[in-house]
């Protein structure tokens, strides 16, 4: 098991940005569009043989010619603001149906994306994901942010349109990341790298669709602008958005009108705390979000 | 592509026969027409099969109980048989739910290190739409274009075309294949076909199809006396049948003139035939 480089460039404390796919691919759309954006070039891949079962065979005249893995890439770019490097992940390594990574595959896959940073000398590392929030799908998402050092909390949220999970009514501070995005958090943390986590809102009774949420990555795409001072044209993203929105409101007319009629509350109503009183009230907005909760059974969580 | 975990920690060695350049056939359970378990069961019968072998089922299979089949519980278990006289190792398995490289990297190191296997056949039944009646087909997928050769002169299918459609995964044969590959050690894929109502009964006129052409590429000299006569008692039973269900005897003429027949139709042909043939 090891890993794999076409490429040795000399690179200067790159950024890594590296992501698996999760709700909505909120998180891999973005960072797949930036990475073509900049056009990064291929850099190495994570042989994939112990954390994937294969994905395609190809049999030409009763020959076996091909077996095909999800692939686990690096790519780098040089820019004038500073070297990057990226990982992206087509799946996570799971065990039988489990679409999220957990144990020793998830464990030993984060470890080899970190030895990669280090290899490079990587000062810090961000990931990408989504948050199922209590929004609704006409409104535009926020982007929650997850450092693994309080020594980031200041910057993360002097970015635009960002929200710490203490900015959450409800739930002081807490909360849980699922699968790959949230454990190299973790394991960057073990071997000594600042990361962070920026996870796009997808609304609450979209998350269960197999439907990406491009409005979501785009979000995140927006403060990855900001943190890596580049310029990103969102034309294709906003095309993608557009086409996907149509569908979600097709999705949403299918639903019940008693419950569309309650989803249709979240569209004037905000869950983070606010400094000054918005249309609705306080008790309103405790008794939609109860509502909202009971509808879908489970609270709101993120991937 | 060895791992660092040996053959030690995942496997018991009973025995090291003496065996050197055989050759692995490799059968799983389930499989269609039971073709796997009933090709292995009768060769090392015939042969006089024994186990020195087996992998370990901790990292491979949940064991969060035992599944009962056929009335009898039953834990799942890789074994190695070996006949020295024939040079031949045969492995019987239940198809593992887990770490399918670690399973088969482990499978080949046991063959390589004991055995020092030269080639592999890799077994598997495949449902058809054909009828009981016409002559099952054998298909082969070969590691390399040298080792197709080694079964051009067969009554073989060989010149299969195929690509995982879209929401599939590759069967486990398929990742052997590629895995012996990597390793260069010749490795064919026999897929023979069992007529759809037979799948979850048995097909002995498939493993007849596979186990002649394993006698003849490997000449082992199997007695195939026994096992045409439980073919006979099988078509005797299906005739029975057919003389007894005229609605089962019209879809099955059906069959055997090319004819298809609606998903509920053969719904009812599985169904009827499982509870009368068993």
């Amino acid at each position: 098991m090891g890993i794999v480089f076409y490429k040795e460039p000399e690179l200067e404390a790159p950024l890594l940005i590296a992501c698996w796919p999760g709700i909505g691919n909120i998180g891999i759309i973005a960072v797949d569009a930036l990475r073509k954006m900049l056009g990064a070039e291929e850099l190495g891949e994570i042989e994939p043989w112990e954390f994937f079962y294969p994905k395609k065979v190809v049999i030409r005249d009763g020959v076996l010619k091909a077996l095909e893995f999800p692939t686990s890439k690096f790519y780098f770019k040089r820019t004038y603001k500073g070297d990057l490097l990226f990982f992206i992940g087509e799946e996570q390594p799971g065990t039988g149906a489990k679409v999220y990574a957990e144990g020793t595959k998830a464990y030993k896959m984060a470890n080899l994306v970190i030895d990669v940073a280090a290899k490079f000398g990587c000062k810090r590392i961000y990931t990408s994901g989504a948050a199922v929030a209590p929004i609704h799908h006409t409104t535009d998402s926020r982007v929650w942010v997850v450092p693994n050092s309080e020594s980031l909390i200041k910057e993360m949220k002097g970015y635009p349109n960002t929200v710490l999970m203490s900015d959450i009514e409800g739930r002081g501070g807490q909360g849980n990341i699922t699968g790959l995005n949230g454990l190299l958090l973790g394991v960057a943390k073990k071997r000594g790298i600042e990361a962070a986590c920026l996870m796009g809102e997808i609304p609450i009774y979209l998350h269960g669709f197999p439907i990406p949420y491009p409005k979501g990555s785009k979000a995140v795409l927006r403060v990855l602008e900001m943190i890596l001072g580049v310029e990103i044209d969102m034309t294709e993203l906003d095309a993608f958005a557009k086409r996907t929105e149509k569908e979600i409101e097709s999705i949403y007319h299918r639903l019940p009108a008693e419950i569309r009629e309650h989803l249709d509350k979240l569209a004037s109503m905000t869950y983070i705390r606010e400094a000054e009183p918005g249309p609705i009230t306080e008790e309103d907005k405790r008794k939609i979000l109860q509502e909202i909760d009971k509808l879908f059974k489970k609270e709101s969580g993120e991937d | 592509m060895r791992t660092e975990t040996t053959v030690k920690t995942r496997a018991k060695i009973f025995s090291r026969p003496e065996i050197q350049t055989a050759s692995l056939i490799v059968t799983w359970m389930p499989d269609a027409g039971k073709v796997g378990a009933g090709v292995a069961e009768y060769l090392n019968k015939k042969l006089g099969g024994f186990v020195f072998a087996e992998i370990e089922p901790l990292e491979f299979f949940p064991l969060d109980g035992v599944s009962v089949e056929d009335d009898i519980a039953h834990f799942p278990e890789t074994k190695f048989y070996c006949c020295p006289q024939k040079n031949l190792m045969i492995v019987k398995s239940d198809l593992p739910r887990f770490e399918w490289y670690d399973f088969l990297v482990t499978m080949l190191d046991i063959a390589e290190e004991i055995c020092k296997v030269k080639g592999i056949y890799v077994l598997g039944g495949m449902a058809t739409a054909s009828a009981h009646t016409i002559p099952r087909a054998l298909l082969t997928v070969a590691n390399s274009s040298q080792t197709k050769r080694l079964v051009e002169n067969y009554d073989v299918v060989s010149n299969m075309e195929y690509e995982t459609p879209e929401g599939q995964r590759p069967t486990i044969n398929s990742f052997l294949l590629w895995i012996a590959q990597q390793r260069g050690i010749p490795a064919i894929n026999l897929w023979v076909q069992v007529p759809f109502y037979l799948v979850a009964i048995e097909d002995p006129q498939a493993w007849k199809k596979a186990l002649d052409f394993l006698d003849r590429q490997l000449e082992l000299g199997v007695d195939f006396s026994e096992l045409n006569d439980r073919i006979a008692r099988q078509n005797q039973r299906i005739a029975q049948v057919r003389s007894q269900h005229p609605d089962l005897d019209n879809f099955l003429s059906r069959l055997e003139s090319n004819l298809g027949l609606s998903t509920s139709e053969s719904e009812r042909l599985i169904r009827q035939m499982e509870d009368l043939l068993r």
